[in-house]
């Protein structure tokens, strides 16, 4: 049996999704700038490249260790039933 | 557009077969499940047994549709590197659904839920509220098939340069749509859902590699674009980052909330397939609309100083060059080309049996003949949809001019029902008159703004009408007080 847990619940996730969302969009970066150029984005188009992908590891981390809301255990004997 | 390379026998060759193959799958899902008419879950559920990979592409198929492309590249050549957005907002969804679908699973499972509106009905208990959130659904859910619809007969006459009709199109392919949906339901649709997400997936890997080899890289456009138009390359102003800002939370919330994609959460075989296909939700942005993003401003550099209305063929020409270079392209492009159709259907059929399945479950078992039989239900569901379907028709033929203003005006209407689930499902004392006086104020200023094209700060008039629908929500839900026995039986009902 493992323990009930909910997303929602949990306090940490929704900081740093939060933290996360904010980074997502370059109101921290001097407006108008594209240089440098690497690999022909624009400087600024890797960082929100990179925080979307932070985001992506953040979530699947989340989906396997923070969601436990039905016994599996359960689940599979119904599904012996059925 | 008149020299198209696929203007001819291989765009309708593809189309049929296309069509052709999604009909097979529906037949073969009829014959293997024949009780599947006789039960409302079978039918609009797939019994509730969906299984990791194809509810992954159910899932997929119902969020990208064929507007991903044919839509997102132009508006990645006329926004520019803002529109990188569109990788954030998908990723974002899973966000979306991070914050109700975990419990609503459960729930689900527990009462055995069909449509969002029976968790509205078990939790809120008013005619009212049900009806109200039945009616939201039914409207934004006819206004997204319309732009399914009108996004077959664009995608088909584009890509083809108008070989085939408009109306053709749109006609074969709503006809083969209705036929496979109503020999398979649920099943039928997410079966297709797999074989035209592969497509998609396909056509649109194929199509950046083709860009990249006939048009110059990434490298060479960005600097073309930062000679004729840098605006598109740099950090946006003010404006543009609170539009940004905007979208994200607006797609966040609004496509996990969206009925078809909460029915996908009801026919999830177990939490570990649900959670496992989440999970896969949460890297496809990368390739599907980032891919996009890039052919898009390749796009500035190959065809230079579209207007608005010409830059929406972007694709079709983009795929037209590449598909002249070689064999091998030109049935690639044929290809993608049917991915992307497939890609439109697929989201067009989910959002059909989910009306369907509203005016079965929601309007007509609750309202109208409340003793009727599942097969019966079944029947009047499927029957509505198709006059539905007929009427959008009608209105298809006289398409109105851009997709994005349409994408828009679905969403405010949707989200309006977001209160009821991601407050609804955690705190008991949501009153369900505060609930209706949310979500009817909401629906009345997000339509207002609409209408009248407002958006003060560049929010989106969806977003003002949610932010209201929840200040009254919490409000007066403070005011108005839930009775303790109420609160005590939800405890064990809801929790």
């Amino acid at each position: 049996m493992t323990q009930k847990k909910e997303p929602i619940k949990n306090w940490k996730i929704w900081v740093i999704l939060i933290v996360l969302l904010i980074f997502s969009v370059p109101w921290y970066l001097p407006t108008g700038s594209y240089e440098p150029f690497i690999l022909g984005l624009p400087y600024w188009a890797w960082i929100i490249l990179g925080v979307s992908l932070i985001i992506s590891i953040v979530l699947t981390l989340i989906l396997k260790h923070c969601w436990y809301m039905t016994d599996e255990e359960e689940m599979q004997e119904e599904e012996e039933k059925q | 557009m008149s020299d198209l390379a696929f203007s001819g026998t291989s765009g309708i060759i593809i189309m049929l077969f296309y069509g052709f193959l999604m009909l097979f799958i529906g037949f073969i899902t009829y014959w293997r499940n024949r009780g599947l008419h006789q039960s409302n879950k079978e039918f609009y559920l797939g019994g509730g047994n969906l299984s990791v990979f194809v509810l992954f592409f159910t899932f997929f198929a119902t969020q990208y549709s064929g507007n991903t492309v044919v839509g997102y590249a132009p508006t990645a050549y006329r926004m520019g590197f803002m529109w990188m957005q569109s990788i954030t907002f998908f990723i974002l969804i899973v966000v979306g659904y991070l914050m109700f679908a975990p419990r609503l699973y459960a729930l689900s499972k527990k009462h055995q839920f069909i449509t969002p509106s029976d968790y509205i009905d078990k939790r809120f208990k008013s005619k009212a509220v049900t009806l109200l959130a039945s009616l939201l659904m039914l409207y934004g859910l006819c206004n997204y098939l319309l732009e399914q619809i009108i996004a077959i007969g664009h995608g088909v006459s584009g890509l083809t340069g108008g070989t085939i009709p408009y109306q053709a199109a749109v006609v074969f392919f709503v006809t083969v749509m209705i036929i496979y949906g109503w020999l398979g339901g649920m099943r039928s649709v997410a079966y297709t859902d797999t074989m035209q997400g592969i497509a998609l997936l396909f056509g649109v890997a194929v199509l950046l590699i083709g860009s990249m080899i006939y048009f110059g890289g990434l490298p060479s456009a960005t600097e073309y674009a930062a000679t004729i138009s840098p605006e598109k390359l740099g950090v946006p102003d003010s404006n543009g980052l609170v539009s940004w800002f905007s979208m994200l939370i607006l797609v966040m919330i609004g496509a996990a909330i969206y009925p078809h994609a909460i029915q996908r959460i009801f026919a999830a075989k177990s939490e570990k397939s649900l959670k496992k296909s989440l999970s896969w939700m949460a890297w496809m942005p990368f390739v599907t609309s980032g891919f996009v993003f890039i052919i898009g401003i390749i796009g500035i550099q190959a065809f230079p100083g579209l207007s608005e209305g010409d830059s929406e063929q972007l694709v079709g020409m983009m795929a037209n060059h590449i598909a002249m270079q070689n064999p091998f392209f030109y049935w690639a492009m044929v290809l993608l080309f049917g991915g992307i159709v497939a890609a439109i259907i697929s989201t067009a059929d989910s959002v059909l049996l989910t009306l369907s399945s509203v005016i079965s479950k929601d309007i007509y078992a609750r309202y109208i003949n409340k003793s009727a039989s599942d097969k019966k239900q079944i029947l009047v569901g499927k029957l509505t949809g198709v006059v539905l379907v007929i009427i959008l028709l009608l209105i298809a033929w006289y398409p109105p001019a851009t997709l994005y203003r349409i994408f828009i005006l679905k969403f405010e209407l949707l989200i309006q029902i977001a209160p009821a689930f991601l407050l609804g499902l955690y705190w008991k004392q949501l009153h369900r008159h505060a609930l209706f006086i949310g979500m009817l104020a909401g629906t009345i200023i997000a339509s207002v703004m609409a209408f009248t094209g407002q958006q003060p700060l560049g929010i989106a008039s969806g977003l003002w009408g949610l932010a209201v629908n929840f200040m009254l929500c919490v409000g007066l839900s403070i005011f108005l007080k839930v009775p303790k026995s109420e609160v005590e039986l939800l405890q064990k009902e809801i929790s």
